[in-house]
């Protein structure tokens, strides 16, 4: 019952952290619009969290540099369970253009935390983002409670 | 308690729960622009497989070239895939995709054809920056508006230029707006080294007559055209062009003269080192100095070094025209070099 009840309140409020890992902005400028009246990202039950611990889901922007490496591990540690993690825009996928040859970045995101959903885009529309977070999200997050649920009676 | 009864009575009214039950997002806000430029579309039957996609992206991962397996009934198709996670929505390969009709397609830019100029034509009209006023009488004149002013500069748009001629006609100075001959470039330097060197060989088999001349004034001579006609047309045989090459060669032409008096020389050697590109050398066997004249940039140092006047400089300046008896001459000024006699004005000025 508790439980249930847990699921529903995590499905229709979703707690957002946007961590930009060395990309070139262009994609937190778009987040940024998400928050503006004109998308409102409140409207959806969506809210923004600056502090890791708070959220639920990572927005990750960025391909990651050097100095983000164990940082992101770091706060991906501290995020509570259960966690989703989205890349936003292309740079956490692929590294985009900054994946030159002899080029200082780590990309992609998903060799340093699981990368569970990504929009490409570079950047992505602040509708693309949207969706994408109401899309993925409230199933993830269920799915993953429920699996760790299973993990803990298994123990 | 009363803020509660009203928050009741407010969502109790039918308009808060029609309007609560029809909520939507705004369909502007959830379309994308009618010219928003998205992921390219590939349509493969179309490749050429010439690879300027590939070149034209700036993002490494963004697009690859593949190839089907041939199979027995048809050879394998080669066209492009766009990998979305890499791509950045750029454009540029459907840009740059050469293939009739397009095989990317991203956007509505990249269908702005411009119309090939395919009027055969030998001439090139170009601009020369350097002597070009900016009255704009060529924009005037010019019937399809292939001039235009460009940052500054006028440029002529070769594309929608039908070279009929009409700019070079309206210029009102000469030689700012050219028609230059694009199909024989390496012939055209040919025939100017031809009349260089004829005009200077023919200046210094003159040196009494230079090294007569007095400072401030000229020495006028004429060359004969046809002294070097027949030679030009083993190099161009049209003589229509060859003629307005060496027109527009002998007009501009400013050539540098050296002349060398070994009877002066005093073998002192001083402009052996000073020769920026060692054309001087000191031949110890006839116990002469010698100057190669082909190695020779006429920069005129030597002219400065020698101390005892060996070396004369003079500068020739140069016009193709008809003489009074009807046949065309090169006309040639000679005038001595100013250059020793500033440099002991100015240190006269100094003491």
């Amino acid at each position: 019952m508790l439980n249930r009840l847990k699921d529903i309140v995590r499905k229709t409020s979703i707690n957002v952290c946007i961590i930009n890992c060395g990309g070139c902005n262009g994609c937190d400028v778009e987040l940024v619009a998400c928050l503006s009246p004109r998308y409102d990202l409140e409207q959806y039950g969506i809210y923004l969290q600056n502090n890791p611990r708070d959220a639920d889901i990572l927005l990750l922007t960025g391909a990651v540099t050097e100095q983000w490496e164990d940082k992101l591990r770091r706060i991906y540690a501290k995020t509570p369970e259960p966690k989703v993690v989205l890349a936003v825009g292309n740079c956490p996928q692929s590294g985009d253009v900054f994946a030159q040859e002899g080029g200082r970045v780590n990309a992609p995101a998903s060799n340093y935390i699981p990368v569970d959903a990504a929009v490409s885009g570079c950047p992505p529309r602040p509708s693309e983002i949207i969706s994408a977070v109401l899309k993925v999200a409230p199933g993830a997050m269920v799915a993953k409670s429920q699996a760790n649920r299973e993990i803990k009676d298994d123990d | 308690m009363s803020s509660i009864i009203w928050y009741v009575y407010e969502f109790a009214r039918k308009a808060w729960i029609t309007r609560f039950a029809d909520a939507k997002s705004q369909k502007e806000i959830i379309d994308k622009p009618p010219r928003f430029r998205d992921f390219p579309i590939v349509i493969a039957e179309n490749c050429i497989g010439c690879g300027s996609c590939t070149a034209s992206c700036p993002s490494p991962t963004a697009i690859k070239l593949v190839r089907d397996k041939t199979t027995e009934e048809a050879e394998g198709l080669t066209y492009p895939v766009i990998n979305e996670s890499g791509c950045i929505r750029c454009g540029f390969c459907a840009e740059v995709c050469p293939s009739d009709p397009k095989t990317l397609e991203c956007g509505e830019n990249h269908f702005i054809k411009e119309e090939f100029s395919i009027i055969p034509s030998k001439r090139r009209y170009i601009v020369d920056d350097y002597l070009c006023i900016k009255c704009k009488a060529c924009i005037k004149a010019c019937p399809v508006d292939a001039i235009k002013e460009e940052n500054g500069r006028i440029v002529v748009d070769q594309l929608k230029c039908i070279t009929c001629g009409d700019c070079v006609d309206s210029c009102k100075v000469k030689g700012a707006m050219k028609g230059v001959f694009i199909d024989n470039l390496e012939d055209q330097k040919k025939l100017i080294n031809l009349i260089v060197s004829t005009l200077e060989k023919y200046i210094e088999s003159k040196q009494e007559e230079l090294e007569k001349l007095e400072r401030e004034s000229i020495l006028q001579l004429k060359l004969p055209l046809s002294s070097i006609w027949d030679e030009a047309l083993k190099i161009i045989p049209d003589t229509e062009i060859a003629h307005e090459i060496i027109e527009n060669a002998v007009d501009r032409l400013k050539v540098r003269i050296i002349t060398w008096n070994k009877d002066k020389c005093k073998k002192c050697q001083m402009c052996v080192p000073e020769c920026p590109i060692g054309a001087i050398s000191f031949d110890e066997e006839k116990d002469t100095i010698v100057r190669d004249n082909d190695k020779c940039c006429r920069c005129s140092i030597c002219y400065q070094t020698c101390p005892f006047g060996v070396i004369k400089y003079f500068i020739s300046k140069f016009v193709l025209d008809v003489d009074d008896d009807g046949e065309e001459y090169m006309f040639i000024t000679v005038k001595p070099s100013h250059l020793d006699y500033d440099f002991i004005k100015g240190e006269h000025n100094e003491s």
